[in-house]
């Protein structure tokens, strides 16, 4: 019985009192036209209206694809109109064999009475319906465009706050404060790496835009401050080709692989590893990315914010055009790439330029 | 009274020289017996130097410089090295373990020398098991045993994705679909183990056949038959609820 249940969805006490008030309001006009007394024809109002309520009900919540909802409603009018005259007709004793003979007239006229006004009320709800839908989808876009623009707040706060780690800080000093009295060579040199990484790194929270090559340089500071670090464990490449240093890329995505690259895949595996920075261009797509040779994703361990925060950023920036993959590498570690839509250079940093003159 | 012997273990070679140099200038009679490069092989290292002092960073790849603490235990005396940790630093305040932070200042270091003299001379170590544990609380816990990644092969690659990118899994007689945003793909790994391994919080099982991504659902709308049908965020799809999971609905 629950299965059918929901047919009867949206059958209020609300639209029965409607129905009613609609039934004696249409019975006080057509009282006018008719020899009838106007209680004689509220009952039959009442009779249509409410089979007509009920039918029409079931109508809109039935659920099917061959044919518009509408045609349904509309023949659950016509339907209820009927069986809502003969319903009449026995409420007042009638004989049914004289009503679709002699009284046939008659039973027409409120037949039709019954479909003219259910149409009416029909035609009211479809509008309605559709206001409340356009309503509804209007909030629905207002929701995501306030989504959106949180998600840039958000990705530009996160954004600020991921510049650059304390404990990255204060351990490159420490190896700098130890190289200058014993290896003074080697500490300029990673104070030379400090200085280049955090001027790529400071300045990249006001901007939206970098470049590949740019990305690239700050990731060869970054990875050279730990090639010194971590002594003969680190091993890096970057492979970047010239042609592609100019192109558009969003900023501190690329450090954030490398970071993960070193936390995730180099540093846990105490043998030493090798990370690659590599860009290309292939198939219309830029790909930019980190490979590793180390441990591996574990399965189990999360993804941690940096890779959720690359996708959102991806996602506000690029739509669809854009994504994150993430791949085991050959033989073991990982390579996390940056997928973007290939855009020259001068297309993204500045609007098409004119039709050249011949 | 004999020489007072200490380990340093570090993952960054010129750290731990630089803490051996410091500690010859202001603890002459001190000897460093061994060096380490993560908290593994405590248990060794104990047993052949029997060290009266630990100095143990705190992030070691491998073993952890809390881990190695823990297998110290009160077999003798540990000191805590960091380059930053704002929870590490203030557990510490309230604790009988003393710390360093990196870059090392010389004045904070003898200080740190002088105490452990006293203590060493005042008795055994005092019990570490309650700091290192609200420590290895505050520095992020332990990781979830629920599966986070979901390992597809895609062409000549191994596909990583991360699981809440995953609209939902569906098992498709010999595979199960795993379907995202941006597309699909199949694994072997059948729904009854993915049930096992997934966060029971963020996948449900609506089906015999069907997981979804609770945070994935757009709309629950009521069906035939007792049954149930969900629209999905980023998904024309949509996926059936059959009977015996749709009291999973039932308040809505």
């Amino acid at each position: 019985m629950n299965a059918y249940a929901h047919l009867l969805d949206g059958l209020t006490l609300k639209r029965a009192a409607l129905v009613t008030l609609l039934c004696v309001w249409a019975s006080g006009i057509t009282v006018w036209f008719f020899i009838n007394t106007y209680f004689d024809l509220l009952v039959s109002a009442l009779c249509v209206g409410y089979t007509c309520m009920v039918l029409f009900t079931v109508a809109t919540n039935l659920r099917q694809a061959r044919v518009p909802q509408w045609v349904l409603q509309v023949l659950g009018i016509v339907a209820g109109s009927f069986l809502g005259t003969v319903l009449a007709g026995v409420v007042k004793g009638r004989d049914l064999s004289m009503m679709f003979s002699e009284r046939l007239f008659g039973v027409l006229v409120t037949m039709g009475l019954g479909i003219g006004f259910g149409c009416m009320v029909l035609w009211v709800y479809i509008f309605r319906e559709r206001e409340s839908r356009h309503a509804a989808q209007l909030a629905n876009a207002e929701a995501m465009r306030h989504q959106l623009e949180k998600n840039v707040l958000e990705a530009r706060l996160a954004l600020m706050q991921a510049q650059v780690e304390p404990h990255f800080l204060f351990n490159t000093l420490a190896n700098v404060q130890h190289l200058v009295e014993t290896d003074p060579p080697a500490a300029s040199q990673m104070l030379e790496s400090l200085i280049q990484y955090l001027r790529a790194a400071l300045p990249r929270m006001r901007e939206d835009a970098s470049t590949v090559g740019r990305e690239a340089e700050m990731a060869r500071a970054f990875l050279e401050i730990h090639r010194m670090r971590m002594g003969s464990r680190l091993d890096f490449e970057i492979d970047v080709p010239a042609g592609l240093a100019d192109r558009p890329f969003p900023p501190m995505m690329l450090i954030t692989l490398v970071e993960n690259a070193l936390k995730h895949g180099i540093d846990p595996c105490c043998e030493a590893g090798r990370i690659t920075v590599r860009a290309r261009e292939e198939g219309g797509k830029l790909r930019y990315g980190v490979a590793d040779t180390g441990l591996g994703i574990s399965t189990k361990k999360g993804t941690g914010v940096g890779l959720a925060n690359i996708r959102e950023r991806l996602k506000t920036l690029h739509g669809c055009n854009a994504r994150l993959v993430l791949e085991e590498n050959e033989p073991r570690g990982v390579v996390a790439t940056i997928e973007l839509e290939a855009l020259a250079p001068q297309e993204a940093m500045a609007p098409r330029r004119e039709a050249r003159v011949a | 009274m004999n020489a007072v012997t200490a380990v340093i273990a570090d993952d960054e070679p010129l750290l731990r020289a630089q803490l051996r140099s410091r500690l010859a200038k202001l603890w002459p009679e001190l000897r460093v017996v061994h060096e380490m490069e993560n908290g593994r092989d405590v248990e060794q290292v104990v047993a052949e130097h029997a060290p009266s002092l630990f100095f143990l960073d705190i992030h070691m790849p491998g073993v952890n410089g809390l881990e190695a603490a823990r297998a110290v235990g009160k077999r003798a005396h540990v000191v805590f090295v960091t380059a930053y940790d704002q929870y590490a630093v203030e557990a510490f305040e309230q604790g009988a373990i003393d710390y360093v932070l990196k870059p090392f200042n010389e004045e904070r270091l003898s200080t740190t020398v002088a105490r452990l003299k006293e203590r060493l001379s005042s008795g055994p170590p005092p019990p570490i098991e309650e700091l290192v544990a609200n420590l290895a609380a505050r520095l992020g816990g332990k990781a979830s045993d629920h599966l986070k990644w979901i390992k597809a092969s895609v062409g000549q690659s191994v596909r990583l994705i991360p699981v809440e990118d995953i609209l939902f899994f569906q098992s498709d007689e010999k595979y199960t679909r795993v379907v995202t945003a941006e597309g699909e793909v199949l694994i072997r790994k059948p729904i009854k183990e993915l049930l096992d391994e997934l966060d029971p919080e963020q996948f449900w099982q609506v089906h015999r056949a069907t997981l979804v991504n609770v945070d994935a659902i757009a709309s629950v709308r009521r069906g035939m038959k007792d049954q149930a049908e969900i629209g999905l965020k980023g998904s024309a799809e949509t996926l059936v609820v059959s009977r015996n999971f749709t009291h999973l609905f039932k308040q809505m």
